[in-house]
């Protein structure tokens, strides 16, 4: 027996909730910081324009210490997921009931939605004007195939690393958050210049309404690339993961 | 075994449990059980409490410690 749906779906809704107000937070307020400065490159829309590669690693940082904590308080209730990709890819890996998949991205979607909604709220309207909620899309140079391929990688190691030190009943218990956040911050460090690194469509979900309710930029075209990205890349590495630790 | 509770108090009866703490033998008028539910799993999957609960054997002053009654 686990806990009733509705507490999960409120799990789920908070966990995510947690993870786009400080990880998509965290890019606004960088945005925000760099707003003025002229971009070394091209390629430099704002993060990075401070401290190079740092900027990345500290977004990333956020990311991944608010994923640790969301998995440490919430992972025994719903089991934290906080990502549509994650779920399906348990779902399709046959560990998670199929009757809960649409109820969890639902409640992914909404604590998304109201992270981004109160973040703007919060902070004034800079925030979506400057710092466009955290929003992610391709950078300067990268095609849309191209986004999907990299968003596809780098939710596989995140997958990998959920499968190998969660799922595996073999994995050292109590590590597991901490391996996740860190995987999140490492993947956003390399690929956030490149896709925005979401991983994640309810992380990019939720600032493309903000941003599209509040008068910032309409980012929905861009959007399919976080739904198939994630979710390829999600789904391939529990499959793959399965292959290669079964007898 | 004999129950350690009666001995102390100057009778004899048979012990039928011992305490999971403390190792002391039980009769049936010291013995108190105080089942506990299991839950099992966590991240990525929603911990799961097993069908039943499991039984545990404790003596009144581990109780009491343990419980504060």
């Amino acid at each position: 027996m686990t806990v009733s749906l509705g507490k999960r779906f409120i799990a789920e809704a908070v966990g995510t909730f947690i993870l786009v107000f400080f990880g998509a937070g965290a890019a606004a307020v960088t945005l925000m910081l760099a707003a003025g400065t002229t971009p070394s490159t091209p390629f430099n829309i704002g993060i990075g324009a401070l401290g190079g590669l740092g900027d990345w690693l500290a977004i990333g940082l956020a990311f991944g210490i608010a994923i640790a904590g969301s998995i440490y308080a919430l992972g025994r209730i719903s089991g934290c997921h906080i990502n549509p990709a994650v779920t399906i890819a348990l779902f399709a890996t046959r560990r998670f009931a199929g009757r809960d998949v649409v109820p969890y991205i639902v409640a992914q979607l909404i604590g998304a939605a109201a992270a981004s909604l109160l973040f703007a709220w919060a902070v004034g309207s800079d925030a979506v004007l400057v710092g466009g909620l955290g929003a992610t899309a391709p950078f300067p140079g990268i095609g849309y195939l191209q986004a999907i391929v990299i968003e596809a990688v780098g939710t596989f190691l995140l997958m990998l690393v959920i499968m190998g030190s969660a799922v595996d009943e073999r994995a050292t218990p109590g590590f597991a958050g901490l391996a996740v956040g860190l995987a999140v911050a490492g993947i956003i460090t390399t690929i956030g210049n490149l896709t925005g690194s979401s991983l994640n469509p309810a992380r990019t979900f939720g600032p493309y309404l903000g941003d599209w309710l509040l008068g910032g930029q309409n980012l929905w075209e861009f959007f399919p690339i976080y739904i198939v990205g994630p979710i390829v890349g999600a789904v391939l590495a529990a499959f793959l993961y399965d292959y290669l630790a079964g007898e | 075994m004999k129950c350690y509770i009666c001995a102390l108090e100057g009778g004899e009866s048979e012990a039928v449990a011992v305490c999971i703490v403390c190792g002391m033998g039980l009769c049936m008028e010291h013995a108190i059980r105080k089942d506990v539910d299991v839950w099992e799993g966590g991240y990525p999957l929603p911990s799961k409490r097993v069908k039943a609960p499991l039984p545990r054997i404790l003596c009144p002053e581990c109780y009491a410690a343990l419980y504060g009654k």
